[in-house]
């Protein structure tokens, strides 16, 4: 029987799983994500907290693309840092975002393509297509699945940017709070709209 | 009675004369962004945030019609250098059940679609998720959506 793992306390923060405390620290090995709690592929998604939840883990079991087939492709293709970040839904973006480094230019663009292609030969009719965004830059590229988001950087992009850290802490990142708080400027009129004036 | 509408009229004047007198001109609330719209860069990009005596203007948007909704890209003038932005939000109303915002929200992105900035503090709309384009990078630097 397979026993459900004990309820996170904090139900409303999402639950990351970073390849390790620090995006930019060296990571033995392959740089796998993972930690311990979430075993094996089992029951596809079992960290359900709620009935709606539970049916979206029901999908996400059912249907053959899902998180921990991508997971295996990633690590696969020799991924290094994988980063896998539930989102919690009241962010309603994904349910997944994923960032991923890669070695070379050439390793991203083969990764996000092979990616592609597998999703387009496990999806359903129904489901909708996804594109590669970012062909013509050379570090950062990015595709929208839909409920999984995948983002493949170098590792100097990923320095620059610190993903990880404004996913897992929202309003907390440290960037956001260097960001100087913005006064309206000075030729700014609160223009109301015609009918309320 | 001639002599009583006289009276009112000078009194009427009188009173529309204590209206404050604008000494600038005004426009009319901006529409979308079309050429020479003054924009709100919203990124933490130092090319956005450092001041300029002069207001980041559209000199050119990548469109059919030269009007700019949001999620099009447009040529910026900022601080006497070109630059592509995308439209994040617009003053003008869009269609139904989407957010219009109080001032024209653009983010600064270089020519092969990489954002300058690293954060985006203000809420960015969610049919930007619908619409064909590259703006999952975006919406991957915002902290609140709309």
């Amino acid at each position: 029987m397979w026993r459900r793992v004990l309820r996170p306390l904090c139900a409303a923060m999402g639950s990351a799983f970073p390849s390790g405390s620090r995006p930019g620290a060296a990571v033995p090995g392959g740089g796998v994500g993972r930690p311990a709690r979430r075993a094996g592929g089992g029951a596809g998604a079992t960290w359900a907290r709620g009935a709606a939840e539970r049916r979206r883990a029901a999908d996400d079991a059912l249907s053959k693309f899902n998180i921990d087939f991508v997971v295996a492709l990633l690590r696969q293709e020799n991924a290094k840092d994988i980063c896998v970040i539930q989102v919690p839904p009241e962010i309603r973006y994904c349910d997944y975002f994923i960032i991923v480094s890669g070695s070379s230019t050439r390793h991203l663009h083969a990764m996000a393509y092979y990616m592609l292609k597998m999703y387009k030969h496990q999806k359903e009719e129904s489901d909708p297509h996804a594109h590669i965004e970012g062909k013509e830059t050379d570090d950062w590229l990015c595709i929208d699945f839909g409920s999984i988001v995948m983002h493949f950087m170098l590792p100097e992009t990923r320095e620059t940017y610190e993903l990880e850290k404004l996913w897992t802490l929202h309003s907390y990142d440290d960037q956001l709070a260097q960001m100087t708080p913005q006064s309206l400027p000075e030729d700014f009129i609160f223009g109301l709209t015609p009918q309320q004036q | 009675m001639a002599l009583l509408n006289r009276r009112l009229g000078l009194s009427l004047t009188h009173l529309n004369s204590t209206v404050i007198q604008r000494h600038f001109s005004v426009t009319g609330v901006c529409g979308a962004i079309q050429k020479l719209t003054r924009v709100r860069v919203v990124d933490n990009s130092a090319l956005g945030n450092t001041p300029y005596h002069r207001p980041p203007k559209c000199i050119h948007v990548y469109n059919k019609t030269g009007v700019g909704k949001v999620g099009d890209t447009i040529l910026l003038a900022i601080k006497g250098e070109k630059k592509k932005a995308l439209i994040v939000g617009q003053k003008m109303p869009g269609p139904p059940m989407t957010p219009r915002f109080d001032s024209n929200n653009v983010v600064l992105i270089e020519d092969n679609g990489n954002p300058v900035g690293t954060r985006i503090k203000t809420p960015i709309p969610y049919i930007l998720r619908r619409r064909e384009g590259e703006f999952s990078k975006v919406l991957a630097i915002a902290r609140n959506f709309v």
